[in-house]
């Protein structure tokens, strides 16, 4: 019954005819191959030479904590582990309720996994970013951040373990509703803890690129929905509003808008109420991105089918819960993707901040720290910048492969 | 002496010289076999209308013949000349086998005219007037002159279908290979495309069709193939196929279309 | 439920009024009370500073300046959306390629640069690769003898003695020529289906025209070198230009790369094979069927990434190239008052980003294939 392997076309072993079809196919192909194989070996050999023999990143070692958190005090850092930790539990808890509820609904692609597979998914996922926390953990000297990173990995498993029981239990609506509310408050209340401790103008490091990124993604947002509510809208005079701000804004580029705080913000608002630069840089965020997702979300409602909106109408639905229950879901759930790709491209963005309002974010501290005593002149920027490059590069080449993951689960663009 | 209906019901067997022919090909995709030990030879003028249930390898079957997909073990001759990786061989066999493909697949950039002058003028090397002024016979041929200057999206799936066959027709092929032709159109407008099919095969072309139109078999067909899972259940004329069938896998597949 | 709708847009309206009122009333308020001009009259007044590179003197007016700036911008905007376009496009099209070794490197550069800031990018190429790697200019590279690489620019040859009259009347008859080659070439493709080589043959003689031009004209080479700390002769490229060119370049290109390949594999399967059927060449199935189709699609997503790259230009202003945003930014530090002047940068910006969507617009139209 079953016919032997192919054979008639190609010999040898498989490794050979491997070569033959991908490599070695015409002599065009073995000319490319070899060039480029080539280049590519030299410029890996070179790399690797770089990072382990060369490389001097006794810079690196030394101004860690400047790098990560800027000039945060050095005693009020164990708010900073708090915070985590509670992220950590946060998000496992949440892991743990979408996972329950896909489970019931029979949409999980987890559940059949086996233990070990799952760790495995999880690792293939997100390794980079656990190797990134290891590395930096190895480089750290105090015992601090060790405990943090155990803490947050069991407060991430015991939110996914207590999320999964609770997404099995039967509770009251309202009970369920409060719990939801509490989820949302989080951050917010985690946000208050911090500022609490060290006030947001003082927020500095990657740590500054990692929250005024997440902050003006999650501010943008009602921005950029009522920007493309407005825009889609019959009501011509707020179809002109918001055209006028959109093109206007994704006119203009971010660097000048950011320069155009730092130096004229003055004039446009009273001095008591002008604020520090961090929340300027998050202001322009904010500003900047909406117009952008305005735009996502259009393109979002624009992909729902126009049988949708008859059928919410034939069922009787007054026009704002056409909108709000039927339109506007299916839109932001296919705009995910972007969304993330959004925000992407706003946490590179956030170095921008750095130069233009002198912000001490982690580009603009790997620059100042080559100009310290005793690493001055030496050419260290190299080591400092490859090191930026990567902790940027993790984050968003693991936001972007998870972001086509979602996009091929929630299969837009397939049909 | 055999008859010829007997012929027709040996795969490997032709009247006359075998134009394309077939020996023990197998076709994987992965691990899965599309193809399991296909012989079969057709001959010179010969209709052959290949029929079975969806997955049974039908479209791999014909694709194979032009190197869509590339088989992995056995030997295809098409006019004397075998397929191998040697890239001349590909194209001649290309230049001599003509190809409709279920989703009509015709240019959308280009007119219609353009769709069928272009290979013959890439191809060929013919000089622009001549193109045409073939193309136009051939559009006649097909019964559409009068759309030759507009652009596939402004046609019915009929009139594709037709422009597609006309499109094939301009390279002169010696085969014509038929990949469900029918399948994706409206009820109104099939046999529009079935009457162009009969006509080239009363001139006389070499085809090979694989569709789900059982009258079109009958009526048009020397010789029909059933395929099921890879293999070639049962090959014969008409006649003796639908009356007749021999294998139980056959009647099955008969009893629930028919 | 007319009115309703109309009293609430005023509403809104009225809100976005009175926000916009109450900025602009703290603005004349506080300009008025610093004193601080609000018009452009700061557009006569002299630069006081001057423009590495330009031919300018700090005695000009500000006006003159910005006109400086905008060309920067300008400059490296076209030669940057040139460059990113082609080798994008080549890498867009490796990414493709049957070829192992090139899928996986082009995959590499995409994934790599798509995911760095492009600051992060550009600093390096400017501290780490400008100032470091390049020699100083009194133990400068010199490959050929006909280049000069230094931290202090970049000297290429260039033409000389051909004024530029002459020159571009040369440019022209080769232009003329190549184009009527074309048309020749295109009808004997048509009368006897020859190939054409139109773009071989017309090329070569634009080539040719123009070195028997310059020779005729007299025309020399000017090879740089190196005088005391300057480079004389030649053309100098800026090292901040070349560094944010690179950087540009780079980025974009990773993006571009991506839109090249999803354009191509976003035209359906069935073109190609249909295409194969007909026994059209590998070479011919690109050009003639899959190509234009995957242009369509390229178009808009190509448009927002020149819009990108021109604004991204900005970035320059921070490695003293002297971009518009850099003359803002020193006219500002130099006295200028900063809103009028930063509002015209902005006005700039917004108006090559008009300008160019309504370019991709027209281009899409001309592209969009004709329906029912």
């Amino acid at each position: 019954m079953t016919a032997s392997a192919p054979t008639t076309l190609g010999t040898g072993t498989r490794a050979y005819r491997w070569a033959r079809k991908n490599l070695f196919r015409t002599w065009l192909d073995a000319l490319l191959t070899l060039f480029f194989g080539g280049f590519a070996l030299y410029i890996v050999v070179t790399f690797l030479q770089f990072v382990f023999v060369t490389g001097r990143w006794g810079i690196i070692d030394v101004n860690l904590r400047l790098l990560l958190v800027g000039r945060w005090p050095a005693d009020e850092l164990s708010v900073i582990a708090v915070a985590v930790v509670v992220l950590g539990l946060w998000v496992g808890l949440i892991a743990g309720i979408v996972h329950g509820r896909q489970i019931r609904r029979e949409t999980s692609a987890v559940a059949s996994m086996s233990m070990s597979q799952r760790v495995s998914d999880l690792v293939r996922r997100f390794g980079l970013i656990f190797g990134t926390v290891l590395l930096l953990l190895v480089l750290t000297d105090t015992t601090g951040p060790w405990l943090m990173a155990g803490a947050t990995i069991v407060a991430g498993v015991g939110g996914r373990i207590l999320g999964g029981i609770a997404s099995q239990m039967a509770v009251p609506h309202w009970f369920a509703r409060g719990a939801l509310l509490m989820m949302a408050a989080v951050p917010f209340a985690l946000f208050f803890f911090l500022t609490g401790t060290v006030p947001l103008a003082d927020w500095e490091g990657f740590y500054f690129n990692i929250t005024s990124a997440i902050a003006g993604i999650i501010l943008c947002f009602p921005l950029g929905v009522l920007l493309a509510l407005a825009r889609r809208s019959k009501l011509r005079l707020l179809q002109g509003l918001s055209v006028a701000y959109i093109e206007f804004v994704r006119g203009a580029p971010l660097f000048v808008l950011l320069l155009m705080a730092n130096v004229s913000l003055e004039f446009f608002v009273p001095a008591s109420l002008a604020p520090s630069k961090t929340i300027r840089a998050i202001v322009v965020f904010t500003i900047f991105t909406g117009a952008y997702l305005a735009e996502i979300v259009r393109g979002g409602l624009q992909s729902v089918p126009r049988g949708q909106e008859e059928a919410a109408k034939s069922l009787g639905l007054s026009p704002t819960k056409q909108m709000g229950l039927i339109v506007l879901p299916q839109a932001l759930r296919n705009v995910i993707p972007a969304q993330i790709g959004q925000l992407i491209s706003l946490f590179k963005d956030t170095t921008l901040a750095g130069l233009a309002l002198g912000i001490l974010d982690l580009l603009s501290a790997a620059q100042a720290i080559t100009q310290q005593e005793g690493f001055r002149g030496q050419g260290l920027i190299v080591e400092t910048l490859v090191f930026v490059g990567f902790l940027f590069w993790v984050g968003s080449f693991t936001m972007s492969r998870e972001s086509q993951r979602l996009e091929r689960k929630l299969g837009v663009g397939t049909r | 002496m055999t008859t010829e209906s007997q012929i027709f019901a040996d795969a490997t067997k032709t009247v006359g010289e075998p134009i394309i022919e077939m020996e023990r090909v197998d076709k994987f995709f992965g691990a899965f076999q599309a193809l399991e030990g296909i012989n079969l030879k057709v001959g010179r003028q010969e209709v052959v209308v290949v029929i079975g249930p969806s997955g049974s390898g039908k479209s791999t079957l014909i694709r194979c013949i032009n190197r869509l997909e590339e088989h992995d073990n056995g030997r295809i001759i098409v006019d004397g000349i075998e397929l191998s990786g040697d890239v001349r061989n590909i194209q001649e066999i290309r230049r001599e086998t003509g190809m409709v493909f279920q989703q009509f697949n015709l240019f959308p950039h280009l007119s219609v005219i353009d769709n069928v002058t272009l290979a013959p003028r890439q191809v060929r090397r013919m000089p622009k007037k001549e193109a045409e002024d073939q193309a136009m016979e051939i559009l006649e041929r097909v019964r559409i002159p009068e759309q030759a200057r507009k652009y596939p999206g402004q046609l019915s799936g009929g009139q594709q279908q037709r422009v597609a066959i006309a499109r094939s027709l301009a390279m002169k092929p010696k085969v014509m290979l038929f990949d469900e032709p029918t399948s994706a159109l409206d009820p109104e407008m099939i046999n529009e495309v079935l009457d162009v099919m009969k006509d080239l095969a009363l001139e006389g072309m070499t085809m090979i069709v694989v569709t789900h139109e059982m009258g079109f078999a009958r009526e048009v067909a020397d010789r029909v193939v059933f395929m099921a899972d890879g293999q070639i259940v049962e090959v014969g004329t008409p006649e003796h196929f639908f009356t007749d069938p021999q294998e139980d896998r056959t009647k099955l597949f008969l009893s629930q279309i028919l | 439920m007319r009115v309703l709708s109309w009293a609430f847009q005023l509403l809104v309206f009225a809100v976005v009024a009175a926000i916009f009122f109450w900025l602009w009333g703290n603005f004349t308020r506080n300009t008025e009370a610093s004193g601080i001009p609000t018009n452009f009259d700061f557009l006569s007044n002299p630069a006081t500073f001057s423009i590495p590179g330009a031919d300018f003197s700090p005695n000009e007016p500000v006006r003159n300046a910005y006109i400086v700036g905008v060309l920067n911008t300008l400059r490296v905007s076209v030669v940057g959306s040139i460059l990113a376009t082609i080798l994008g496009t080549l890498i867009g099209i490796g990414r493709l390629s049957r070829n192992w070794v090139v899928s996986r490197l082009s995959a590499v550069y995409v994934e790599l640069f798509r995911n760095i800031p492009l600051l992060v990018l550009l600093t390096f190429v400017f501290l780490g690769v400008v100032l470091q790697v390049m020699p100083s200019i009194e133990v400068s590279w010199n490959p050929l003898d006909w280049f000069v690489v230094s931290n202090r620019g970049i000297g290429v040859p260039w033409y000389d003695g051909v004024t530029g009259w002459s020159l571009s009347l040369v440019f022209t008859i080769g232009v003329v020529s190549w184009w009527m080659i074309a048309r020749w070439r295109q009808s004997v493709f048509e009368r006897t289906g020859r190939p054409s080589h139109a773009g071989l043959l017309g090329g070569s003689f634009f080539v040719l025209t123009l070195i028997v031009g310059w020779i005729v004209l007299g025309g020399a080479v000017s090879l740089p070198a190196v005088d005391g700390r300057q480079i004389v002769g030649g053309i100098r490229i800026d090292p901040s230009f070349f560094a944010i060119l690179l950087a540009l370049v780079i980025y974009t290109a990773s993006h571009i790369a991506e839109i090249v390949r999803g354009s191509i594999q976003a035209v359906p399967k069935g073109q190609g094979e249909a295409a194969a059927a007909l026994a059209l060449t590998g070479f011919q199935r690109m050009w003639k069927v899959i190509l234009p189709q995957a242009m369509r699609i390229a178009i808009p997503p190509l448009g927002n990434q020149y819009l990108n790259l021109i604004k991204n230009s900005s970035l320059g202003a921070g490695f003293s190239y002297f971009d518009i945003t850099n003359v803002t930014q020193i006219t500002v530090g130099n006295g200028s008052p900063a809103v009028p002047a930063f509002f015209l940068a902005l006005v700039f910006y917004v108006v090559i980003s008009l300008i160019t969507s309504a370019l991709v617009n027209v281009a899409n139209r001309r592209f969009e294939l004709v329906e029912r």
